[in-house]
């Protein structure tokens, strides 16, 4: 990687189509490449000339990423989720559509019978990208899984209790797919 | 209308002391907003203009979402205590046409189709104005949407024209917008002299006409020079993304 100048802004010439080829941040225009984004400028060796943006760009989904999400409908074999943010860019939100789906084969590492004992209505989520045009998640994985749930009787917050979750105020149990960040607040 | 004349231009100057090609002077911040994904200060003399830009995000209701590109929507906003009497809070005919033409002004230049089914809010809100305020507010805009790192062409920049006592001059200020003959408010991208905005308030001859876009250009160059040097003073400091 080669870098140089110093900060470029949109709409800065860095070079013609027929010097390099066009990366992240630049954009064509009748041949000339100009930067869209402000940042410093890179040329790799193949020549693929990029601007390494010095500000925040809208976060979008990519396979493998974690975010957090809230269970907006419980089906026979789907959970309907709305997406909240993108771990790393709690911040901001997210620049596409954010309605996507759990499937229950997607859910843990094995057989899954019944997806209400692994989901709560309004429970939140984390959970990881695995086909970002059909917004498919999965739970699979020990810190994937339910991070926060309310109880289905008083609404109030469950509490981790080995393997179960408890309600404090009226005793109830019920199990979910917990994800070892249960509770935590942490991403 | 006009009650008594104003001598609007003395020995060769303006009431405000300039000459007729000058700008009045100019303040921007970038980023002075910590909950908008993009922000700017902008004055231009006594125009105080503030830009908050959100997204891009999902666009809602659905049915405004466009399946190819993103929605952009700009909101002119003049505060109550920002003109002389009270302006009645909330949307008017001018502000709302204000809005209109400003956010056509800054539409070509966003690469919005990166973003689809996403809306890109651009907010403007006007905390004090003299004229030209809707240059002022799309200055601001320009610079803000490039703070939320949303990928654009080129900036936008935006400066008055008018006439007064016959003479084709710069960046009206508001006695001047009141009591003159002409207003011309251009917006145009400054590195392609492509324009964006153009309006026109009043008569000019088609050589004055010329003038005054020739005047507008001159000083949208000027402002882009400010524009682009604030834009690089902030993110040279901070070494890498993120927190500021």
């Amino acid at each position: 990687m080669e870098k140089e100048k110093g900060i470029v802004v949109p709409g800065d010439f860095l070079g013609t189509s027929e010097e390099f080829t066009p990366g992240e941040g630049v954009y064509d225009e009748k041949g000339n490449i100009c930067a869209s984004l402000i940042g410093g400028v890179s040329i790799s060796d193949k020549r693929v000339i990029e601007v390494q943006p010095k500000v925040e760009t809208p976060p979008t989904l990519k396979e493998g990423d974690v975010v957090v999400c809230r269970i907006e409908d419980l089906r026979d074999t789907v959970a309907i989720v709305s997406i909240a943010c993108l771990k790393g860019h709690e911040e901001r939100e997210i620049a596409a559509s954010t309605q996507g789906v759990i499937h229950i084969s997607n859910v843990r590492n094995g057989y899954v019978n019944d997806l209400q004992r692994e989901f709560g209505y309004l429970d939140l989520v984390k959970a990881k990208v695995i086909d970002v045009a059909a917004l498919r998640l999965s739970t699979e994985g020990k810190d994937l899984g339910v991070i926060k749930a309310i109880c289905a009787k008083c609404k109030s917050n469950l509490k981790r209790k080995g393997n179960t979750l408890a309600c404090e105020s009226c005793k109830r149990v019920e199990v979910r797919n917990i994800s070892e960040d249960y509770g935590k607040g942490l991403l | 209308m006009k009650e008594e004349k104003i001598e609007l231009i003395k020995d060769g100057k303006r009431l405000d002391g300039r000459g007729f090609e000058d700008l009045r002077p100019i303040k921007i911040e970038v980023g002075v907003l910590k909950r908008a994904d993009g922000s700017c200060y902008f004055e231009l003399g006594n125009n105080k203009a503030l830009a908050a830009v959100y997204g891009p995000r999902e666009k809602h209701p659905r049915h405004l979402q466009d399946a190819k590109t993103a929605v952009v929507t700009y909101r002119y906003n003049m505060a109550p205590f920002s003109v002389d009497d009270r302006k009645r809070p909330g949307p008017d005919r001018r502000s709302v046409e204000v809005s209109k033409v400003s956010r056509e002004a800054l539409d070509p230049v966003i690469l919005k189709e990166y973003y689809p089914k996403t809306a890109i809010d651009v907010y403007v809100e006007l905390l004090q104005s003299d004229a030209g305020t809707r240059t002022a507010g799309i200055n601001a805009a320009s610079i803000a949407l490039a703070a939320a790192g949303i990928p654009m062409r080129d900036l936008v920049s935006s400066v008055a024209v008018g006439k007064i006592d016959g003479e084709v001059v710069l960046d009206l200020n508001a006695v001047e917008d009141n009591h003159g003959e002409a207003d011309m408010p251009v917006a145009m991208v400054a590195r392609t002299d492509a324009i964006t905005m153009l309006q026109m308030d009043g008569r000019f001859t088609k050589d004055e006409f010329e003038r005054g876009l020739k005047l507008a250009t001159k000083a949208c160059h000027e402002i882009y020079e400010l524009q682009r040097t604030a834009l690089i003073e902030k993110y040279s400091e901070s070494v890498g993304k993120g927190e500021e």
